[in-house]
């Protein structure tokens, strides 16, 4: 993708879809979309695909020139560096957003800012673009921020503040305490931090106060984590209703092969789909800000129950309904019946070649690009009509893929001196750098306190970080839920110095463990090892042997302990088998 | 940069205004009323000074013509001042206000004096006789005073206090340039100098240049002078030198240094009229050559900001070949012969009163913020000042290549037309 350029914005209607303001780089999600812009989508055949069209939303990236300008003029690295020091990181934060909040934007900037305006109508995504995200190849996603902005106001001066404000936060967070604890743990310098921004239009339609589209999604066009018939080069998609933030945060989401839309799910329990099915979806909030909170990326969304995608009509196509008398489920609306956000009628039915666009477009994406790929996308339809329905590309990147593996089989998982045993292993590769492991204990765990807990994580993680001890963690649930009920609601920046991750059930915490949703590509990005253990089924933790080590410190809920000697971990991630030996 | 005798500003302006209204085939009574300042006042200032005498200052406000909306314009002390230079200002204040298309009118004052002599006192003084000499014929809906050369936020201020308490009341939009958090706007002492860098980088992508790869050199260390190096800095170009005025010598030098300028420590030698220590820009490593030098060197750009008449038959001829771009950051300082010269080789002019609008256009924002008594970030202040400067420049721009004009005649085409345009549309002519 390094090739490809971005054009810079011109204040015309006839730029393209993705242009640049600022003379510096442009970062890697720009030249993504610019490289689909200009190489992948005019090589997509659309044969069959009449009714649907590709679209690039409207992009302006504010080059890293723009942000070095910024930081510079206002003097704000010393200003960042000193809150750091000083004070706790929330208070920090809040300083440091309000520092930037007041800076002026470089002088070169501001009037083509303001004429974006004048072509961006509709609401705004503003997304950070690091090139050390870029260098990295590690995503910085959740970890920068981000603002969806309504961009709805009559006067072109309300637009301009909302969005100048926005671009300072999204600036800002790049020294919030979360990300300076994300560039330690990559060994990252703060000054060398650049950032780009990317605005671009929401993909969406209007329906009273929401604006969303129907559809999210993120298309992986290889998929470590093959199950069934599929195989790693077929790919993985997984689709959300409303804005994309759902499937960013790990929440409720279906995931499939897109060469396999029809294959069951894997779990053939319906009360389970029906449970594990999304039942809230994002929508940016046109009407008066809920909260005013600016330091919420949420500030201007609001979360709906699914029934809400139903009053504005463009539910159908994307549920089946439970069938109670016959106990199965059917594609489509029904009145009566709970509901799976399964997308059968578009993919079972084929209501619409959703999924033949989706599977041209990542494999144009790979075959052009020259690499495997994830993107973002979103679907849009009027209600009524999923049949004709724009297909809204707002992300694109490289994947990393693991060129070596190694191989275990289920021999592996017996034997003595297992700490861990998992067929449910994500990543790849052997560690044995690891000495410290922090674990829920098992006897004291109770979800009520999964708040605290996470708290208490948190400081444990900060303090392995400072004294350098990468670790095993190990707990129960879903790390990352938002739901306290379901897993340990912890940050990336709260666990970032783990770099061996086990979920694992209990008999009082025991939902369907997390796979493949963003905050584990993240892990996985840094070479974390991941365990998901079911307590029921598999080998599971060896917690006497834990137990039995001296604590280094304990509370009523959390243990960290010191091997006498490093763990030898082991993935094999085509298999999905993992082990961990204390031997 | 020493003043010229001979030269007189409004014949020149006259000159131009008759060259257009042919290109616009105006009728003779719009001409000959666009021609003539609709109102001059003359009249003395009469100041008790520190050594217990008494000195009597000339002062003038010319109002060329108000159809747009109340005149605007600075006020200017010098020693050389001239009523033909202010009528002159006044009508190319008329031109810039439509060139940026402002509600506004064109003025201008003066005073014949040289602040540098006068205790703050006594500039007090004077600033108070003016208003007191115009009280019932300048105001927020009538016309509205400015800084200019060698006038400041202090000097507005006092005018400003002195109009209030004549009136009873607060009337900040009487007048702009009031410092920042007494009814002034961010971004106002920035924005000649930024408004004349966004009309170059403008032309720079007309001609398909890229910035970065250019140089300029610049008369004069004034505010415009200052601010318009900080944004062609930031843009990228490179600054070989600068020319400013000796105030104990009486005479300019230009101060060279041809890997480019390093702004701070220029201002870090320089008084507040703009005036560098010839001594200590030596030791910082720059060449002090005679004050025409800045016209010779071999830049892309010349950007004069400073006083009129400075590229005139005289000088032209040395302007090197290697220059593409004069960016008038002054107010006139190309006179007719040197424009024609230039013209010809092809030299791309950015106007005076388009160029340099960037002032006028932030003091419009002033008197807006002030009338609400609501006051703008500067980011909202500098993002509507590009906006405004790059729309003028490229209505102008497109003009020209439509038209084949030479820049200066297409900014004139657009400003005078609309000027004559609200005449005839308020029933005058």
């Amino acid at each position: 993708m390094a090739e490809t350029l971005v054009p810079a914005f011109s204040r015309s209607n006839d730029d393209p879809a993705v242009t640049r303001i600022g003379g510096g780089v442009a970062g890697g999600k720009a030249l993504g979309l610019a490289a689909l812009e200009q190489k992948v989508l005019p090589a997509i055949d659309h044969t069959g695909l009449e009714g649907i069209s590709y679209v690039i939303p409207r992009a302006a990236v504010i080059a890293t020139d723009v942000f070095d300008a910024f930081i510079k003029h206002n003097n704000l690295v010393s200003l960042a560096q000193e809150v750091a020091r000083e004070e706790r990181s929330e208070v920090a934060d809040e300083r440091v957003r309000q520092a930037f909040v007041r800076a002026s934007f470089p002088p070169l900037a501001v009037g083509d800012l303001r004429s974006l305006l004048e072509f961006f109508r509709e609401p705004l995504a503003i997304r950070s673009s690091s090139l050390l995200e870029d260098a990295l190849e590690h995503p910085f996603a959740g970890v920068y921020g981000t603002k969806m902005v309504p961009n709805n106001q009559g006067a072109m001066d309300a637009r301009f503040r909302e969005l100048i404000t926005a671009l300072k936060f999204v600036y800002a967070t790049t020294y919030f305490a979360e990300a300076r604890a994300y560039r330690h743990a990559l060994g990252g310098q703060m000054p060398d931090e650049k950032m780009a921004v990317v605005v671009q239009r929401i993909a969406g339609r209007r329906h009273g106060e929401r604006f969303y589209p129907c559809i999210s999604g993120v298309g992986r066009s290889f998929n470590y984590y093959a199950t069934g018939h599929a195989q790693p080069e077929d790919g993985v998609v997984s689709l959300a209703l409303g804005l994309g933030k759902t499937i960013v945060d790990g929440g409720a989401s279906w995931t499939y092969c897109p060469a396999y839309p029809k294959a069951p799910p894997p779990v053939n329990d319906i009360g389970t789909l029906l449970n594990a099915s999304q039942r809230h979806f994002w929508a940016v909030h046109l009407g008066k800000p809920p909260v005013v909170d600016p330091m919420q990326e949420t500030e201007y969304m609001l979360q709906h129950e699914v029934s809400a995608a139903q009053q504005d009509g463009v539910l159908a196509p994307l549920v089946s309904t439970f069938d109670a008398a016959n106990d199965r489920l059917v594609p489509g609306l029904r009145p009566r019946g709970g509901r799976v956000l399964d997308f059968a009628p578009l993919l079972q039915f084929e209501l619409a070649p959703f999924n033949e666009a989706i599977s041209r477009l990542l494999r144009a994406a790979e075959r052009l690009l020259g690499c495997a790929v994830e993107i973002e996308f979103a679907y849009s339809y009027e209600p009524g009509s999923p049949e004709e329905g724009e297909l809204s590309i707002l992300q694109a990147r490289p994947m990393r893929v693991e060129e070596q593996a190694l191989t275990l089989d289920d021999a592996a998982l017996e034997g003595p001196g297992l700490l861990v045993a998992s067929r449910a292993a994500l990543g790849n590769g052997v560690r044995d750098d690891i000495q410290h492991v922090l674990y829920l204990k098992p006897d004291a765990f109770d979800p009520a306190h999964s708040r605290a807990i996470a708290a208490e994580i948190a400081t444990h993680n900060r303090a392995l970080v400072e004294g350098e001890h990468p670790y095993l963690l190990i707990g129960f649930g879903r790390w990352g839920s938002s739901d306290p009920w379901l897993g340990v609601p912890v940050q990336w920046s709260d666990i970032g110095g783990a770099r061996a991750i086990v979920e694992t059930t209990s008999g009082a915490m025991n939902p369907e463990l997390s796979q493949g949703s963003h905050f584990f590509h993240n892990m996985l990005s840094f070479g974390v090892l991941y365990f998901s253990v079911r307590h029921d089924l598999d080998v599971g933790v060896d917690w006497s042997w834990l137990d039995a080590l001296p604590a280094l410190v304990e509370s009523k809920h959390v243990r960290l302990v010191r091997c006498p000697r490093p763990l030898s971990l082991r993935v094999d991630g085509r298999h999905r088998l993992g082990v961990i030996d204390h031997g | 940069m020493s003043a010229d005798q001979s030269f007189n500003p409004f014949e020149m302006a006259r000159s131009q205004f008759d060259k257009i209204a042919d290109l616009l085939d105006l009728e003779e009574g719009a001409r000959q009323f666009l021609r003539t300042p609709r109102r001059e006042y003359h009249f003395t200032i009469p100041v008790k000074m520190d050594d217990g005498g008494v000195r009597v200052f000339q002062g003038y406000r010319v109002q060329h013509n108000d159809a747009r909306g109340p005149g605007k314009g600075g006020i200017r002390f010098h020693p050389q001042e001239t009523i033909d230079t202010v009528r002159a200002l006044s009508m190319w204040m008329t031109w810039k206000t439509a060139v940026v298309n402002i509600p506004l009118g064109g003025s201008k004052g003066g005073v014949i004096c040289d602040p540098h002599d006068l205790s703050p006192r006594e500039q007090e003084a004077i600033c108070r006789g003016f208003v007191r000499q115009l009280a019932r014929d300048i105001g927020p809906l009538i016309d509205v005073p400015a800084p200019d050369v060698m006038t400041n936020s202090q000097h507005m201020l006092w005018m400003l206090d002195e109009f209030e308490a004549l009136h009873g009341g607060r009337y900040p939009g009487l007048i702009t340039g009031k410092p920042v958090g007494l009814g002034g706007s961010l971004g106002r002492t920035e924005a000649t100098g930024y408004g004349v860098v966004y009309t170059i980088r403008e032309a720079l992508k007309v001609l398909g240049l890229d910035p970065k790869k250019t140089s300029a050199s610049v008369q004069g260390f004034g505010n415009v002078a200052q601010f318009a190096i900080d944004l062609y800095q930031q843009l990228g170009g490179r600054v070989v030198c600068v020319s400013s005025w000796d105030q104990s010598e009486q005479t300019s030098y230009t101060f060279r240094r041809v890997d480019g300028v390093d702004l701070e420590a220029l201002r870090g030698v320089t008084d507040r009229f703009g005036g560098i220590d010839k001594k200590r820009a030596k030791d910082l490593g720059y060449d002090v050559l005679p004050g025409d030098a800045w016209i010779e060197q071999d830049v892309d750009i010349l950007l004069p900001a400073a006083l009129e008449n400075q590229l005139n038959s005289k000088t032209v001829g040395k302007i090197s070949k290697q220059v593409k771009i004069v960016a008038e950051g002054a107010n006139g300082p190309t006179t007719p012969e040197a424009d024609a010269v230039l013209h010809e080789r092809g030299v791309f002019n950015i106007p005076d009163f388009l160029a340099n609008a960037g002032g006028v256009t932030c003091s419009y924002f002033e008197q807006v913020q002030s009338n609400m008594n609501y006051f703008w970030e500067m980011d909202e202040v500098l993002s509507k000042l590009d906006v405004k400067m790059t729309g003028a420049f490229h209505d102008v721009a497109t003009l020209a290549q439509r038209k084949k004009l030479y820049m200066r005649d297409a900014a004139y085409v657009i400003a005078i037309d609309r000027v004559a345009s609200a005449c005839h549309d308020r029933g005058w002519v």
